[in-house]
């Protein structure tokens, strides 16, 4: 038992010598339910520090980067993030709703900038959450465009699809309800499937018997894969609306035929959006990094600007990096520019939601094409 | 002064059932415990860290050891029951103000009740049927977890606010190592005794031939749900100081795969032993942190490693408890008395 | 009615893929008498074998199946040598904890050699749904349907008539007699590995090309105990029935229920069922009753 803490005390002390560097932690699923849009994402976060540090680092010193992979498990996030903390990280990106929320409190105390890859609408409130932030249009903003491109198309019925995890239900209750009830859409159903659920079909049906004309889906690649393919193959005629994390090639690769006509809201570019100067960036620069891999998710493309915004807000930051200083740091950020990879960004005291665009697309003959012009959501 | 035991003299029944059979064993014990109190001034957050979630660990190991080591009734549930300790807690605290003094019992009280409501139809069952009975249970109470979201918080979970002892806010690692080193020494202790009694008698006689205890008069479904509300009552501890200790629970928590972790621990540490549970959970708990540490240095030159790890670790549990039950089938415990035989004797070779 | 014919065909397939999984169970139950936690991880194997086959070597699908089941007799012979045979003699406890301990260890090596991403195999039957009458039933799930029966017919004539098959229900029923009789006890206890290997393998095969394989296909080795419990542990007509009503109600409850209480209802009540069966007939439809003899 000594030798065991004499090993792990050497190990630390080791740790120690590296005193220079800025530490920034970051939490990531590479294993769990949502490690098919975690993996290239984190992906994109890996590439933008190195990215940084190769151009000067942050005022001259390095990034270093503290990867945990929580496998999208509450309880590693906590344990993590106490490790971040001993390990004097100066702001922490993190991942999934429910560990993100989970962890409100503690990162308010702690007084560490918090910057997500959820976008629950629960985190956009700077005055209650005074250290959370993502670079992202909320899950409740985004419900609200696809509400109104149904209501557009001359849509009634409406059902929403989600998990039974704090991201899947943060769209939808409340704001999702309330939305729909705004917008005088009937919302006659609402369906669970699992994030790694391989079968759909009871609900399916029970959709198919609700009459609902447009689903909107929260989940991954995976589930909804499943939820599309067994729609067809029951002859649904819905048509379905997916936020961002259900929307891109992946999603095409594995659903096949099924995805045909399928709706999604993103507000970020997508990897063959060869006219965008972020995009042309990053090609660029994942031939340097990682020369083999040719096709890029959006997810990556999320991952890389997400982190940009917060590695930016610090190296914005005169003086001491502390947690508040970078969180005024971040709220002090107007229409930021991400290179065009998402809408500008904004930041306030009070909002710390930091996209409020989106655009809306449909997948047409496995391409993806937008169907609308940039929407404003507010 | 005899240190060892040199052969069997005892004088009375009470002598024999002690808990320290000689004066150096006691002063050993002694000192360890002292030791155990000094240590947190000198480590660090992450060990304290570790410390404390070995403390609450245990406390859990020895109720389920209780029950599958000395009653020989096997849970697949036990993860299930510390959740129903934990939410009780919370539940409590955000309703009503009470100390963590009466808190803590009363959730342990409420999970064994929850316990003996599972237990009573099934330990009709025998053996396998019970285990699998507690394997439903352990669904069950995870589906209540996640539905009852006026009382648990559903998959948000819940937020616990943190014990206060006298005016002190038990709100760091290094207060609530002394109050979770307290807890733990008293539910051991506690433990040792029951083992020592009547009661105690009557689960081992039940593990070890139940038709012959029931001959003898051992009234075996009275026994067998005292063992299974006292295994509870321990998860339920284990459950409240969880709660008070990471301040948020959800369901996640509680998960098959804790169940599945405990038995593994008191099947490393070794069944039917107090000190088994102890040592199966210290392994249990320090391993993976040992090979996060290791993978983590490794990482630096082989980077997909990081990318793997999870799936790394779950294969190294699978692993080692395979390893165990081929080459060490009684675990931990066993390894430590051969070896305390060993020096026993020492320098004479027999 | 449609809907409820939907459902219950649904019910069907899924039920006949736990009945398959069941009857590997109860083989090696049967046999042994190891209850084995790893069965849903042989499903798994066997599924991520065939899947890697046919994309990594562009073999047609019918080669890989072929392949993949032969592959999978001699892994479950394997297991059997180097796991089981140690723990002969040993507590129950120690056996359930080492198929646990084996369960945790191939889903870990699944993962570490493939990744948690859903995978699909490509394309071989049609996704159009086929109409029969005035229902829609997509093509897949009569080829399993099909698949199934054929096997369960295969195997029953298996057991019937062949010589080996005649031993190995020598071997469940009474193992001294069987010894004295000549058999050769260990190595039907290998071939009740290596079939229920094959056998779960052709239900995680007839899986993965519905929707796609991910590491949560091992929940079906969960779920088998249901199935088992509601047939009787040793019983393997038990476990074909018990299989196809467990998938027939867990899916009537996940039509009917779930959009009641908002969903969750259908993975958790094979369960409650289960409970429910061992308050009343812990013995199951068609299990053999326990006489403790002292």
């Amino acid at each position: 038992m000594r030798k065991i803490f004499l090993v792990i005390m050497m190990l630390l002390g080791l740790n120690l010598f590296a005193a220079e560097t800025i530490k920034v932690g970051a939490l990531v699923d590479l294993s769990g339910g949502t490690a098919d849009v975690g993996k290239p994402y984190a992906d994109g976060i890996k590439d933008c520090v190195k990215w940084f540090n190769e151009n000067g680092g942050i005022n001259g010193r390095q990034i270093e980067l503290l990867i945990v992979d929580y496998g999208y498990k509450i309880p590693n996030a906590l344990a993590a993030y106490k490790e971040f903390k001993m390990k004097k990280v100066v702001a922490i990106h993190g991942w999934g709703t429910g560990d993100t929320e989970a962890l409100t409190k503690f990162v308010a105390e702690d007084k560490m900038p918090y910057v997500s890859a959820s976008y629950s609408e629960h985190l956009a409130d700077g005055k209650k959450k005074p250290y959370n932030f993502f670079v992202g249009a909320s899950y409740s903003d985004q419900t609200e465009a696809a509400l109104k491109f149904v209501k557009d198309k001359g849509g009634k019925n409406v059902a929403f699809i989600y998990n039974n995890t704090g991201f899947g239900r943060s769209p939808f209750f409340p704001d999702g309800e309330n939305a729909a009830k705004k917008l005088g859409l009937n919302l006659v159903d609402k369906q669970v499937v699992d994030l790694k659920a391989l079968d759909a079909t009871a609900q399916m049906l029970n959709l198919k018997k609700s009459g609902a004309q447009y689903a909107i889906i929260q989940e991954t690649y995976m589930a909804t894969s499943t939820i599309l393919k067994d729609a067809k193959k029951n002859g649904l005629n819905t048509r379905f609306i997916g936020l961002n994390w259900t929307f891109d090639k992946p999603l095409i690769k594995i659903a096949g035929a099924a995805s045909e006509g399928f709706y999604g809201v993103s507000p970020f570019a997508f990897w063959d959006e060869d006219n965008n100067e972020g995009i042309r960036f990053l090609k660029q620069l994942n031939k340097k990094y990682n020369p083999s891999i040719q096709e890029r998710e959006v997810n990556y493309v999320q991952g890389f600007a997400s982190m940009y915004v917060l590695l930016s807000a610090i190296k914005n930051v005169k003086g001491k990096i502390t947690g508040e200083a970078i969180k005024y740091s971040l709220e002090s950020m107007k229409n930021f520019n991400t290179m065009g990879l998402t809408p500008p960004v904004t930041f306030t005291k009070d909002v710390h939601k930091g996209v409020r665009a989106a655009k809306i697309y449909e997948i047409k003959n496995g391409k993806i094409v937008p169907v609308t012009g940039v929407i404003t959501l507010d | 002064m005899n240190y060892i035991n040199c052969g069997n003299f005892k004088t009375s029944y009470e002598k024999d059932a002690a808990i320290y059979q000689t004066t150096f064993s006691k002063i050993c014990i002694y000192s360890f415990l002292i030791g155990l109190f000094v240590l947190p001034f000198f480590l660090n957050s992450y060990l304290l860290y570790i410390m404390n979630m070995i403390f609450i660990s245990v406390i859990a190991a020895v109720g389920l050891n209780i029950l599958t080591g000395f009653t020989g009734l096997i849970s697949l549930g036990h993860g299930a029951f510390i959740g129903v300790g934990a939410f009780a807690a919370g539940y409590l605290i955000s309703k009503f103000s009470f100390g963590f003094f009466i808190i803590i019992p009363l959730a342990a009280i409420i999970t064994s009740m929850v316990g003996v409501i599972f237990g009573t139809p099934s330990l009709r069952l025998k053996d396998l049927y019970l285990s699998i009975a507690t394997l439903a249970a352990q669904f069950i109470l995870e589906f209540i977890f996640i539905r009852a979201e006026r009382i648990t918080g559903g998959v948000n979970g819940m937020p616990v606010d943190a014990p206060v002892f006298f005016g002190y806010t038990i709100d760091n690692d290094f207060r609530f190592y002394f109050f979770s080193l307290i807890y733990t020494i008293i539910m051991v202790t506690a433990a040792k005794n029951i083992i020592r009694t009547k009661i105690g008698r009557a689960f081992v006689s039940i593990r070890d031939n139940y038709i012959a205890a029931e001959t003898m008069g051992v009234d075996l479904f009275r026994y067998k749900l005292l063992s299974f509300a006292i295994s509870s009552f321990y998860a339920g501890v284990a459950g409240a100081l969880w709660a008070y200790y990471v301040r948020f629970i959800t369901p996640e928590h509680f998960t098959i795969n804790v169940s599945i972790q405990y038995l593994s621990m008191i099947i490393i540490g070794g069944l039917g032993s107090i000190l088994g549970s102890i040592f199966g959970t210290i392994f249990m708990v320090v391993l993976p942190e040992l090979l996060r540490h290791i993978i983590g240095i490794f990482s630096h030159y082989l980077p997909v490693l990081e990318q793997i790890f999870p799936a790394i670790r779950e294969a190294f549990y699978g692993l080692v408890i395979i390893l165990f039950l081929l080459f060490e089938p009684e675990g931990l415990a066993r390894r430590w008395n051969l070896i305390k035989a060993y020096w026993k004797l020492w320098p004479f070779s027999y | 009615m449609e809907f409820f014919l939907q459902i219950l065909i649904a019910g069907i397939v899924i039920g006949s893929i736990y009945s398959l999984v069941a009857l590997g169970f109860t083989l090696i139950y049967k046999s042994t008498g190891i209850v084995n936690f790893a069965q849903g991880e042989l499903l798994l194997v066997g599924a991520y074998i065939c899947l890697h086959i046919i994309v990594s070597y562009n073999v047609p699908f019918v080669f890989a199946f072929i392949i993949t089941l032969l592959f999978m007799f001699f892994f479950g012979f394997l297991i059997e040598k180097i796991f089981l045979r140690k723990m002969i003699g040993e507590p129950i406890i120690s056996i359930i904890m080492l198929t646990i301990g084996l369960s945790s260890l191939l889903k870990s090596i699944v993962q570490i050699i493939w990744g948690t991403d859903t995978r699909t195999y490509p394309e071989i039957f049609p996704h159009e749904p086929v109409t029969i009458g005035f229902l829609n039933i997509s093509v897949v799930y009569i080829f399993s349907i099909i698949a199934i029966a054929i096997f369960l017919i295969i195997f029953t004539i298996f057991f019937k008539t062949t010589k080996t098959g005649v031993a190995m229900r020598a071997v469940a029923s009474d193992q001294q007699a069987s010894l004295s009789m000549g058999i050769d006890v260990r190595k039907i206890f290998a071939l009740s590995w290596a079939i229920a290997a094959v056998v779960s393998t052709v239900g995680g095969i007839l899986i993965g090309n519905i929707n796609g394989i991910n590491t949560n296909l091992s929940q079906f080795g969960l779920k088998v105990f249901p199935v088992v419990i509601l047939g009787g542990l040793d019983s393997i007509l038990g476990a074909i029935v018990g299989g196809v009503i467990i998938g027939v109600l867990e899916n009537m409850v996940g039509g009917y229920i779930d959009p009641l209480i908002g969903g969750g209802a259908k993975d958790v009540f094979p369960f409650v069922a289960m409970i429910i069966i061992l308050l009343i007939k812990p013995y199951g439809l068609f299990g053999t009753v326990k006489v403790e003899k002292v």
